[in-house]
């Protein structure tokens, strides 16, 4: 339904039953005068509030959302706004990424006694909305490309890595073998240039595995697959912190899981090394020497520097070594600390609200709606009941518009909110190569500004920030309203 | 489906500032809807045989009402389309009431936010599902936690109706503050005298079964079949054999052990008998002051014990028991009040509290009910009392008022002047708050027939003058000047606050608790004794402070909550609760991580784990929908399709 023109904005309230839906009853009992914009959800209880409602609402159009509930400590259910100031947080700093205002969206408590501070939410908040005006749309948004300069200097010392102890780590694969039903690696490709997955079963698969640069895609994602069975897996350090991650949410079984590792120096960006090899009918051959790639492409020999063709997550890599391993070999290379930023944040963190809409209004024109993003993600469990195929619970339409395919990219960033690794592995996966983990990095800084440097994937044993609460939130503030 | 839609004009509340036949003319364009009226007063008898005669006559099979909130009268229409056969729950409301015509007068806007809010019910509407509620049994046996007068009133009225009451003290005899007090306001009648015969009658109640000296360790289960794991701390003496005879604690050689009972303002032996009433009278040992647990050497006792009691190797046991509700009643405790410095901190030995002047005015206290100072056993001549001392401070955190200190006060300077006629009590006071029955009359006697002076006004020190008396420095904001008072005793009338372990036992019962420890009632105003778990309900000054009166009325209260409860042979669960789709769940347990109420469970299907949802525990907050991001879980009647319909009645660019 369309709003009162030139009169009223759509604002959307989602309001918990207990308190302040009793609050705003409150206010009309004493015929508090509001203004009429605010149309109310009734909720259990602001827990109950999927942060992703709150993304519909404002993909669908609206110019502000407002959730409201009890106050801290005063929850019907003792604890589900606690819950609520977590998610709903995160979500009010991730609408930038998106090129949505942040002040289109606030949450607050009212009680249910409190109808002049009912009256006093409304009229504030009705009022910043008009001040902000009519919210733009990602259908009006002029359209903007942009790709990230890649950061060249990283963490750490990248490379090829010739010196993994590759032979000690197949002798100890061997070694255990029998043990297991299989162990998962990688293998040469259909050529030179490409490493696919290894299943290995028997000691002549062992022979096949390789390690390297090649070694891109994270083998942690078949995991789930294997849950109750015994299992090997090869993982570089990224790829450890899926399985880490995978443990603490009890996807897999630590008992049933053996993990090797060697360290790793960095692997490439095959974007881009695509790009530059051009159109070509065939890889003669591949060769390394300590800081390169070297690929022969019908004749032509291309040099890739590691440190010039890495991943962009690479150059940010402070785990080189695996942070969980039952069988390890050799020493990671040192990493330096300090602070980075990766390379498509830093290019989206650098844009005005309205490019970053833009932005995405043009990289989401390119999404074929292929969902290998989807697939190549380790931390992605819904398996055959994603609410892509499913369409239930009905999140998204078929109607392939910018707005539902952005908004399937911000479900998964959301369900990933806390959990994500940033192993990379949707954006290296994406055919037409759209930058969508920097949404999932967003979201991953949001949380480790909030909760204590939290990082996912580091200890299996860490309780995710956004599966529990505290009483008092040392770094979320509530906000005048 | 065929829904029906009916805008109240509820007189002019609704009709005033909103169009309400406009709105009415608007729904009936809405996807479904296949009736519309708008009737005068929908709530009424007419309005609600209306309803029920268009389903019939329509044949709707479902039903949307616009008028007041929800929170008011969806029970009412729910009942109303449940008479016609259709299911409560395929029912919605509107609330263009007090979310629309009574909050703004521009009718052209009332009457678009109203047609909207009715948009978004029928969409709801569209996605809802009829909800049964399922039936299960109960153990009609009630857990009170808390022996003072509330939790006693509560046993026994309990009893008095036939269930069967577990009653656990924390101390080893129940009576709590009560018990301690020497006469209570407004009658100046004993303390012992009315609860004793109370007391006595908890133990002799064949249905009551007290556990003393025990605490409640664990909670588990929900209404109606509870399992409670109750910790019976050692006494070190068996009490089966125990007769209370008292010959231990004559003979006890450590004679210095702080005594509580008295609040400290005696000293009793290591194995003691709380006070000569009792319940139950059985002894027990400090263990941190008997000799022979200490250092092996003494054991008089054993040797003077006739019955063979005295057990120095006895253990906690840990006792389980099955009930179907809970009656919280632990009570307060004091505040700690070595905060106020100005009042010596605690350091002055005649500066004491109100509840250690009571036990001076008791005759069974450790001076025989005779006033005596603690530094020098002196009759005190000059008595101060100061007010709020750790209540309607904000400084310290204590911002509320401790409900029954200004009228014990009266009642002390009372007895002041009884048991010593020529003293003087003078009364610090911040406001005098009498509003009880027979309370004003009875602070005015105390102003007028025992001529206690009252000084409106704060004290800013007390400190000694050396020569054995206290000076007491204050305002008088009534004449606005400085006063100075020679006091023998000082009695401070310390605040209250919750029990020392109420936030961890709230924990334990999974109710809500507020930021001075008081448990949450359900609703400030109509459910005071309910608690937000069902089950479990409240009664004293756990809840907040009351004086004794209000105690026993809530000890009451909770007790007819309980009587209510089981009157029922079977309980129904409320089914807008959580189910889990197995096929979603890949047993990740976030679910069971966030459920604030243990509500969700791992079963084995078919070999394979997966959450299930306990429906009896449940209590419909929807946590673990928003955390499954399986979609896995969701809310009956409020799920992710319901939201989102609503949600997209109002925003579909």
């Amino acid at each position: 339904m369309p709003v009162l023109k030139d009169k009223e904005l759509r604002i959307v309230g989602f309001l918990c039953n207990w308190c302040s839906y009793g609050g705003a009853d409150t206010a009309g009992v004493a015929r508090a005068t509001q203004p009429t914009d605010l149309r109310i959800i009734r909720v259990p209880c602001t827990g109950r509030v999927d942060p992703l409602f709150v993304l519909k609402a404002l993909f669908g159009g609206a110019d502000g959302v407002l959730v409201s509930g009890c106050h801290p400590r005063d929850c019907h259910y003792s604890v589900g706004n606690y819950y609520a100031r977590r998610r709903l947080e995160v979500i009010k700093r991730f609408l930038p990424i998106l090129g949505i205002d942040d002040r289109r969206f606030e949450y607050t408590w009212v009680s249910a006694s409190e109808g002049q501070r009912w009256q006093e939410v409304v009229t504030d908040f009705t009022a910043r909305i008009h001040k902000l005006g009519q919210a733009p749309r990602l259908a009006d948004a002029s359209p903007m490309l942009k790709i990230a300069e890649l950061a060249l200097s990283s963490l750490h010392a990248l490379g090829s890595n010739l010196s993994a102890p590759l032979d000690e780590l197949k002798a100890a694969i061997k070694a255990k073998l029998p043990d297991l039903e299989c162990v998962i690696g990688w293998q040469k490709g259909y050529d030179g240039a490409h490493a696919v997955p290894l299943f290995m079963k028997t000691p002549e698969d062992v022979d096949k595995l390789i390690w390297g640069p090649l070694n891109v895609m994270n083998p942690a994602v078949y995991l789930p697959d294997f849950k109750g069975r015994k299992i090997g897996i090869v993982v570089k350090g990224c790829d450890s912190r899926s399985v880490v991650e995978l443990l603490q949410e009890k996807l897999i079984n630590r008992e049933d899981v053996t993990i090797f590792s060697l360290p790793c120096e960095g692997t490439l960006d095959m974007g881009r090394v695509n790009e530059k090899l051009g159109r070509y009918t065939k890889i003669d051959k591949v060769n390394f020497d300590e800081a390169s790639v070297y690929i022969t492409a019908d004749g032509k020999e291309h040099r890739f520097c590691i440190t010039e063709y890495a991943q962009g997550k690479c150059y940010g890599c402070v785990t080189p070594g695996a942070v969980l391993a039952d069988v390890v070999f050799g020493k990671p290379v040192p990493v330096s600390p300090g602070k980075f930023t990766p390379p498509e944040l830093a290019m989206l963190d650098s844009m005005s609200l309205e490019e970053r809409m833009g932005f995405w209004k043009a990289q989401m024109d390119r999404c074929i709606r292929c969902y290998a993003c989807r697939n190549a993600c380790p931390m992605c469990v819904c398996r055959d009941y994603c609410i892509s195929d499913s369409r239930n619970p009905h999140w998204l339409d078929q109607e392939a518009t910018p707005e539902n395919k952005l908004f399937f990219q911000t479900i998964h960033a959301v369900h990933l909110a806390g959990r994500c690794t940033g192993c990379g592995e949707c954006q290296r996966a994406c055919p037409v190569g759209i930058p969508i983990l920097a949404l999932r990095q967003h979201i991953a800084r949001t949380v480790s500004e909030l909760f204590d440097e939290y990082k996912s994937g580091m200890n299996q044993n860490a309780v995710p920030p956004l599966l529990t609460y505290a009483t008092e939130e040392k770094n979320i503030h509530e906000r005048d309203l | 489906m065929r829904i029906g839609v009916f805008i109240c004009h509820c007189g002019s509340n609704i009709g005033g500032t909103v169009d309400c036949a406009k709105v009415a003319e608007t729904a009936s364009h809405y996807p479904d809807v296949a009736y519309v009226d708008d009737p005068m007063y929908t709530c009424a008898e007419p309005g609600q045989a209306a309803i029920e005669e268009a389903i019939k006559k329509e044949r709707l099979d479902g039903v949307v009402v616009a008028s007041c909130t929800p929170r008011m009268h969806e029970p009412t229409f729910r009942k109303t389309v449940e008479r016609a056969g259709l299911n409560p729950y395929m029912f919605e409301m509107a609330n263009i009431r007090e979310h629309v015509s009574w909050i703004g007068k521009d009718k052209e806007a009332n009457t678009n936010k109203a047609a909207e809010l009715v948009l978004m019910a029928v969409e709801k509407l569209r996605h809802n599902r009829p909800l049964v509620p399922k039936s299960f049994d109960i153990t009609k046996k009630v857990l009170i936690i808390g022996g003072g007068v509330a939790g006693i009133q509560a046993a026994l009225d309990c009893a008095e109706g036939g269930v069967p009451v577990i009653l656990v003290e924390r101390e080893a005899t129940i009576g709590g503050k009560m018990a301690k007090l020497d006469k209570t306001f407004p009658t100046v009648d004993c303390s012992a005298c009315i609860l004793g015969p109370k007391m006595v009658d908890v133990a002799q109640h064949p249905l009551i079964t007290l556990y003393a000296y025990s605490e409640v360790e664990d909670i588990s289960g929900y209404v109606g079949n509870f399992n409670v794991k109750i910790r019976k701390k050692t006494p070190y003496v068996d009490w089966s054999k125990c007769t209370g005879c008292g010959a231990c604690t004559e003979k006890c050689p450590s004679k210095n052990t702080p005594d509580s009972f008295n609040e400290l303002m005696g000293k009793t032996t290591a194995i003691t008998i709380a006070f000569p009433q009792a319940i139950p009278k059985k002894a027990v040992i400090n263990a941190p002051y008997c000799r022979k647990l200490q250092s092996g050497k003494c054991g008089v006792c054993a040797k003077i014990c006739p019955t063979g009691a005295i057990n120095y190797t006895m253990e906690d046991e840990i006792i389980s028991e099955d009930v179907g509700s809970i009656i919280a009643a632990t009570g307060y405790d004091l505040v700690d009040w070595s905060v106020y410095e100005e009042y010596g901190g605690g350091k002055y030995p005649d500066v004491i509290t109100a509840l250690a002047y009571e036990r001076l005015l008791n005759a069974s206290g450790p001076t025989g009910g005779h006033i005596k100072r603690p530094s020098d056993g002196k009759e005190p001549k000059n008595i101060v009392f100061i007010q709020c001392v750790g209540s309607r401070d904000r400084s310290i955190g204590r911002p509320y008022c401790s409900a029954f200190c200004c009228m014990y006060t009266a009642k002390q300077a009372v007895l002041t002047k009884d048991h010593l006629p020529d003293s003087q009590s003078h009364i610090f006071y911040m406001d005098i708050r009498a509003a009880g029955k027979l309370y004003d009359e009875f602070t005015r006697r105390a102003m007028e027939e025992y001529g206690t002076n009252y000084i409106r006004g704060r004290v800013s020190a007390v400190y000694p003058d050396g020569n054995g008396q206290y000076v007491v420095m204050g305002a008088d904001t009534l004449l606005g000047e400085p006063i100075e008072i020679k006091a023998d005793l000082v009695v401070l009338s310390v605040g209250i606050e919750a029990s020392a372990g109420a936030p961890a036992l709230a924990e334990k019962l999974r109710i809500s608790y507020d930021s001075y420890g008081f448990f949450m009632e359900s609703h400030v105003k109509l459910k005071p004794v309910e608690t937000n778990t069902a089950g479990v309900f409240l009664a004293g000054c756990c809840q907040g402070p009351k004086d004794i009166p209000a105690s026993v009325a809530q000890g009451s209260a909770a007790a007819a909550k309980v009587l209510d409860l089981f009157s029922h042979e079977k309980l129904q669960s409320n089914p807008q609760i959580a189910n889990v789709d197995i096929l979603r769940c890949v047993d990740c347990k976030k679910c069971i991580m966030c459920c604030p109420f243990g509500a969700i469970e791992e079963v084995s299907v078919r070999g394979v784990n997966k959450a299930q949802v306990i429906e009896t525990v449940c209590q419909g907050c929807g946590i673990c929908v928003a955390t499954c991001p399986q979609g896995a879980i969701q809310l009956s009647h409020s799920t992710d399709n319901q939201i989102l319909a609503e949600v997209n009645a109002l925003c579909q660019s």
